[in-house]
């Protein structure tokens, strides 16, 4: 909560230089891209929107394509199928995610090695103090790497040397998510308040010991509630992974949609919307109490 | 260990915040994980199969520089190459990247900005902060109570969508131009931005705002001079944080015709020219980078200049 009277008066000069600032940079954007507004109105494009639209609050409880074979699961509870095979994707690629998110984020973070005070001059002891900053901006190298390349593109990469495999789908996210984790984590844990950690290191223990002890569990809630949140995130890339051949629920929209199948494409959209809102509902909640 | 002692540390044990939601929501999170595994059947063995692993071998090779393939590797010729790339579609698809992703924030944040003051539960109300003269009448409350939980609710939906399928829907409504993916972008993070915009207004202190509304300020005049200035910072931080999100995914919607990296990305790879086609990915990544860095200068201006 700010303070009932502030100390210091508010900037306003600097307030107005930075939104004239990010006004100048969108003018320059849409001059760029040579950005028309008459090119949004659509010309041939909204005969197809109408009928798009038209189909909006009449999603297709059957399948309207013209032939369907004979035993082929009915809709609804294909396009429940196809939400079920998104999170099995998205919750296996989370677990490897977190894996590499914990390992790496441990070996990325300072607080377990930068403050212990020099004690012994043991040929190991040397030899830890020399090689653990090497290790650090080892995983920091990685870590930028892993997470500067889209998940999708990560998918187009994994395609290409490897065809078309569900390894493929569960790496393209759990490499950039994994690197956005370890990143997020090490931040947590080196950011976290250090009074038990000050505490646990006078009463003598090691320096893993009051990591692991001392700093760790403070920015636990902080993990949890940022892992649910990607977890989210994952749904939703998982998704997104259908339009490159995988089965989930991309996939289906895609089909429909280049068959003119509207009602079916509705049908997957709300099921889509459904399944990502339910969980940030709950991964809202379970975060405000988390973070309270 | 003393009795005392240990009674201490029961003591301070059993204050420890238990929260039974949390933790048995987090065990269902991790239930769901793990289990994936076993239920999801999927053959991760086929994956290293002699056919696979013949694939790889020969795309690891056709990443080689064109001019190189074949020949020992020689930096000249690989930074040559890299010089024509850059100037044949390099430069041209990163500022196309970095317009739309710029223009989509700004969008967002234009469009943002008012929902969250509809979507915010303080303000969301027939007499925010203070009761005003008339108690109002009861269609006139529900109204407001409608509103504001349509408005929420508009967000979560806009929000649940992913960007890339915003994008197709609109490149099959506008056509392959510049404005399917500023408008899905926008859309998405509007809902986003909207959403954490709320939250802050509702988590600003309410002095300021009573005593404005206490003096006869209107709902906009109580937005825009009690509520605005102190939100700016954090609305700023929020800016920043989702702009870079938006590079990211600027980069990858080119996939679907709009011309950004993602489109000479696709292009290159359907042309089987796997060297541009690495080089292009890698490209990418040092645009986000950059976006990286860029994002977390302005956070840091900001918070020193608050």
């Amino acid at each position: 909560m700010a303070p009932d009277v502030p100390r210091r008066p508010f900037p306003v000069r600097e307030r107005g230089a930075v939104l004239a600032t990010i006004g100048a940079a969108a003018l320059a954007s849409a001059v760029v891209l040579d950005l028309r507004p008459g090119d949004l109105v659509p010309g041939r494009g909204l005969e197809l929107a109408g009928r798009f639209f038209a189909r909006a609050l009449t999603p297709a409880w059957r399948s309207e394509a013209d032939f369907v074979p004979p035993g082929t699961s009915p809709l609804p509870w294909n396009a429940l199928e196809a939400a079920g095979t998104t999170i099995l994707f998205a919750a296996a690629a989370m677990s490897l995610a977190l894996v590499l998110g914990l390992v790496l984020g441990f070996l990325a973070s300072t607080a377990w090695w930068a403050d212990d005070p020099a004690g012994g001059r043991s040929p190991g002891r040397l030899a830890a103090r020399s090689v653990l900053p090497l290790l650090y901006g080892a995983a920091r190298v990685l870590i930028t790497g892993m997470r500067s390349v889209h998940e999708l593109l990560w998918a187009v990469l994994l395609l290409a040397a490897f065809g078309i495999t569900d390894l493929a789908a569960l790496l393209a996210i759990a490499i950039p998510y994994g690197g956005i984790l370890a990143k997020v984590f090490s931040e947590m844990v080196d950011e976290a308040p250090r009074d038990a950690a000050h505490a646990l290191r006078a009463a003598g223990a090691s320096g893993v010991q009051v990591f692991l002890f001392g700093l760790v569990p403070a920015a636990v809630p902080d993990m949890i509630a940022y892992a649910f949140y990607r977890f989210e995130c994952a749904l939703r890339s998982s998704a997104v992974l259908g339009f490159f051949g995988f089965p989930t629920l991309g996939l289906y929209i895609r089909q429909s949609f280049r068959s003119t199948n509207y009602g079916e494409v509705w049908t997957y959209l709300y099921v889509l919307i459904g399944m990502v809102a339910a969980f940030d509902l709950w991964s809202g909640a379970v975060r405000r109490r988390l973070l309270a | 260990m003393s009795d005392a002692r240990t009674a201490v540390i029961d003591a301070l044990a059993a204050t420890r915040p238990r929260d039974r939601f949390v933790r048995r929501s987090l065990a269902a999170l991790l239930l769901l994980l793990a289990g994936s595994w076993v239920v999801g059947g999927f053959d991760a063995g086929e994956a290293f199969s002699e056919r696979r692993l013949r694939n790889l071998a020969r795309f690891l090779q056709e990443v080689r520089p064109f001019p190189l393939q074949g020949r020992d590797w020689d930096t000249g010729v690989a930074l040559g190459w890299a010089r024509d790339l850059l100037a044949d579609r390099g430069y041209r698809a990163a500022l196309h990247t970095l317009a739309i992703s710029i223009l989509a924030i700004v969008l967002a944040a234009a469009a943002g900005i008012p929902l969250s003051v509809l979507a915010a539960r303080t303000l969301a109300t027939p007499e925010p902060y203070l009761p005003g003269g008339r108690p109002p009448g009861r269609a006139v409350r529900a109204g407001w109570r409608v509103l504001s939980a349509a408005t929420r609710a508009l967000l979560i939906g806009v929000r649940s969508v992913p960007e890339y399928l915003w994008a197709f829907l609109l490149v099959a409504i506008l056509g392959p131009i510049a404005w399917p993916a500023v408008l899905a972008l926008a859309v998405h993070n509007a809902g986003i931005l909207g959403r954490l915009t709320a939250e802050t207004l509702e988590n600003l202190p309410h002095r300021v705002p009573a005593a404005l509304r206490g003096i006869g300020a209107s709902r906009a005049q109580v937005v825009a001079v009690g509520l605005w200035p102190a939100a700016l910072t954090r609305f700023l931080l929020y800016f920043f944080y989702r702009w870079e999100t938006c590079v990211r995914e600027a980069t990858v919607l080119g996939m679907l015709g709009v011309v950004s990296l993602g489109y000479w990305i696709d292009d290159a790879r359907a042309r089987g020219q796997h060297d541009a086609f690495l080089f292009l990915v890698l490209l990418g990544a040092c645009i986000v980078l950059a976006g990286d860095l860029v994002s977390a200068l302005a956070r840091r201006i900001v918070r020193r200049a608050s």
